[in-house]
C-alpha cells in the first residue's frame, strides 16, 4: 500500500505573490523597524498589484508606506504608518493621504485588534471602551458607539470584524508544512495570522519538520498556507535574532520618499526601479545591497532556543 | 551642574515622578522615558514594572549593565533586558486598574493584586496640544480635508481609557504645537475623560522642553505648573497658544543633581543618545 503524503507548502516568492489577487486585503505583519516581510512586499509591488486594502502592524512601518508610494493600495486600515527615529509619519502615507488618493480607516491599536479578534473568534465585532471620545469614531462611520446594553452608562465601540484575504507573517524559521517560529519578538503577528483566511510565511530558514517538533512551544503560526525562504527578507528592516535595521538603506527610503512627497518623482521612481522592477528576484536583490553590507549587519541571537 | 540639555532634564524630571513598584508602559520612540525608566530603576525604583516599547518585553534593568540607550521600542536589542515577553495586542487587554475604579479613587489598595499590567503610568506625545491636554496624531485640518496628515494615533487612545496618571509631552514648545483646542483628538484631555466616565485620570501634567503645565480642578483646564531652569514665564507666554495662567507662585524645576547625572550618562545613557 502506498502511505499518503503530507502537503508541502514552499513556494517561491514570485509563486506566492501570484496568488494575491488585485483589491484584496493584505496584511502586514512585523512592527515598527522590525520583522516586515519586506521580500513579499518588494514582489506585490514588482507584479503590480492594484486596489489593495493593506493592514498594517500595530506600528506600520515604511512596508505599508512603501506599498502607498508604488500606487499598490487604496485603501489603509492601520493605526499609524512611518519610522519612529527614522521618519515620524511615512513621506507616501502624508503625500497620498493629503491628496485623497487613498482611503484611510483611521483606528487605533487596539481597534485594529478587537477587528482582528473579531475575525479571528467568527464574530462579526468586538466591544472596546477605548477611541470613545476621540476623534477616531467621527472619522472612521464603520465604528459604531453604543451604550452598554446590560445596564451600564457607559459607551462603547462595535468595531466590525477586519478579515484579510492574506496575512503575511515575516518568522526566523518555518517547515515546508507552514509551522513558523519567531525567534524574537512576535508582535501582533499571531493576531493578523488567525484573522486572516489564508497565511504566507516569509522564512529566514526553511528548517526540517524534525527541528520545529524539538520544541513546538515556540511555533507561532501553525499550518501557513504558504512559506518562501528568504533569507534577509526583512532588509532594510531588522529581523529578531538574524540582523539589524540598515540605517543606511532606510534613511535613504526617507529621502527619495520625501523627495516624492514634494513632487520630484525621479527620486522615488529611481528608488522603486533599484530595489523592485530592475532586481530579477529577491537574491539578486541581495546582491545589489551587497555582501559586506549584510555580513555587517548580523546580530548575535541574544537567547538560545 | 550646568552642563545638560532638555532631554537630560525631561528624562530626569520623570525619573522623579516615578515611585517604586509602578507599572509603567513606555510607548515607542521615546528615548528619554526608556531613559527616565531605566534611571528609575537604578536609583530609587528597583521595583517598577516596566513594559520597554512595543516589543512587550518587561524589563528589569536596576542590576543590569546597559550597553547604549534604545532608541527604538522594537529592537530586538532590547530582549537583554526582559524577563518576559508578550503579544502586543495582549498590553492593552489586561491594561486596566486591578480591581477597577476604586483603585484610582482608593490609591495603592488593589496594588498587590495585580502582578504584570500597567495601569499607573504613561507617556503620550502629539502634533498638537491643547489646553484641556488632548493630543493631536491624526492631522491639521478638516475632516475628508487635512492639510497636513500626522502619523495616527497609534494606541493612545487606547490606554487613556484605564491608566491612572498620563504625561503629554512635546519636544518643541510654541504657539502651533500648543493651542486653545486641537482639530483632532487622538487623546481625549482631562475633561473628556471625566465626561465619558473613563475609569483613567486624564492627563497629569503636560511638559515641555520649557514648562509643565497641570490642571485645575474645576475647570480641568491647563495651569503653569513649574519653569525648566533658565526659562522665563515670558518666553512660555509668548510661545503657548492658549492663555497662560497659574495658580500663584511659579516655581523652577530643581535641576539634575550630580547623582542623578552621573548615574544617567555613566550607567543608563553611555554612549550620548541623549546628548545627540
Amino acid at each position: 500500500m502506498q502511505k499518503p503524503k503530507r502537503k508541502e507548502v514552499t513556494k517561491s516568492v514570485s509563486e506566492a505573490v501570484a496568488q494575491i489577487e488585485d483589491g484584496m486585503t493584505v496584511a502586514v505583519g512585523g512592527l515598527g523597524a522590525d520583522n516586515h516581510p519586506m521580500a513579499v512586499v518588494r514582489e506585490i509591488i514588482k507584479q503590480k498589484k492594484k486596489n489593495l486594502t493593506v493592514v498594517g502592524s500595530a506600528t506600520a512601518g515604511l512596508d505599508i508606506d512603501l506599498l502607498i508610494g508604488a500606487g499598490c493600495a487604496k485603501k489603509v486600515i492601520a493605526p499609524y504608518v512611518g519610522l519612529e527615529m527614522y521618519c515620524p509619519i511615512g513621506h507616501n502615507f502624508r503625500k497620498y493621504a493629503e491628496s485623497g488618493e487613498i482611503e484611510i480607516w483611521e483606528c487605533s491599536e487596539y481597534i485594529l485588534y478587537a477587528g482582528l479578534f473579531a475575525a479571528a473568534s467568527g464574530q462579526d465585532f468586538l466591544s472596546w471602551h477605548g477611541g470613545i471620545g476621540s476623534s477616531v469614531p467621527k472619522l472612521n462611520k464603520d465604528l459604531v458607539e453604543f451604550t452598554d446594553p446590560i445596564g451600564g452608562k457607559k459607551k462603547y465601540l462595535a468595531v466590525p470584524a477586519i478579515r484579510p484575504d492574506w496575512s503575511i507573517i515575516h518568522v526566523g524559521w518555518s517547515d515546508a508544512y507552514g509551522n513558523g517560529q519567531h525567534v524574537g519578538a512576535p508582535f501582533g503577528d499571531r493576531w493578523l495570522a488567525r484573522a486572516a483566511n489564508r497565511i504566507m510565511l516569509c522564512a529566514e530558514r526553511i528548517v526540517p519538520n524534525s527541528f520545529i517538533r524539538k520544541n513546538p512551544f515556540m511555533t507561532s503560526v501553525s499550518y501557513a498556507d504558504c512559506v518562501v525562504e528568504a533569507p534577509y527578507g526583512a532588509h532594510p528592516y531588522a529581523a529578531h535574532g538574524f540582523y539589524h535595521a540598515d540605517d543606511e538603506h532606510i534613511k535613504d527610503y526617507v529621502n527619495c520618499s520625501n523627495a516624492n512627497r514634494k513632487g520630484d518623482t525621479k527620486k522615488w521612481d529611481d528608488y522603486l526601479k533599484r530595489t523592485t522592477h530592475d532586481p530579477k528576484d529577491h537574491v539578486e536583490y541581495l546582491e545589489g545591497i551587497g555582501i559586506r553590507k549584510l555580513l555587517g549587519l548580523y546580530e548575535h541571537p541574544v537567547v538560545s532556543w | 551642574m550646568s552642563d545638560y540639555n532638555w532631554k537630560e532634564m525631561m528624562a530626569i524630571l520623570f525619573s522623579r515622578e516615578i515611585e517604586d513598584g509602578d507599572r509603567i508602559t513606555s510607548g515607542a520612540h521615546t528615548e528619554i522615558f526608556f531613559a527616565a525608566n531605566m534611571l528609575a530603576q537604578k536609583t530609587h525604583a528597583p521595583n517598577t514594572k516596566l513594559q520597554l516599547g512595543g516589543t512587550c518585553f518587561l524589563c528589569n534593568v536596576s542590576d543590569q549593565e546597559i550597553d547604549s540607550l534604545p532608541k527604538t521600542s522594537t529592537d530586538y536589542s532590547l530582549l537583554k533586558y526582559a524577563e518576559t515577553v508578550h503579544d502586543h495586542a495582549e498590553t492593552f487587554i489586561f491594561y486596566g486598574p486591578p480591581g477597577g475604579e476604586e483603585y484610582y479613587k482608593e490609591g495603592s489598595t488593589f496594588r498587590d493584586t495585580n502582578h504584570f499590567w500597567f495601569a499607573d503610568k504613561f507617556f503620550v506625545g502629539g502634533i498638537q496640544v491643547d489646553k484641556y491636554g488632548s493630543a493631536n496624531l491624526i492631522g491639521l485640518g478638516e475632516p475628508g480635508n487635512m492639510t497636513f496628515r500626522g502619523p495616527g494615533s497609534i494606541g493612545i487612545n487606547d490606554i487613556v481609557a484605564t491608566v491612572r496618571d498620563v504625561y503629554v509631552f512635546i519636544t518643541a514648545h510654541d504657539t502651533r504645537r500648543l493651542v486653545e483646542e486641537v482639530d483632532f483628538i487622538s487623546f481625549p484631555g482631562k475633561k473628556i475623560c471625566r465626561e465619558v466616565g473613563y475609569m483613567g485620570g486624564g492627563p497629569k501634567w503636560i511638559v515641555t522642553p520649557k514648562a509643565i503645565f497641570d490642571f485645575d480642578p474645576d475647570s480641568l483646564t491647563a495651569r503653569l505648573h513649574a519653569l525648566f531652569p533658565g526659562v522665563s514665564l515670558d518666553d512660555v507666554k509668548q510661545n503657548t497658544g492658549f492663555e497662560v495662567v497659574s495658580n500663584g507662585e511659579v516655581q523652577t524645576i530643581e535641576p539634575p543633581n550630580r547623582d542623578e547625572l552621573e548615574i544617567l550618562r555613566n550607567e543608563v545613557d553611555k554612549t550620548g543618545v541623549l546628548r545627540a
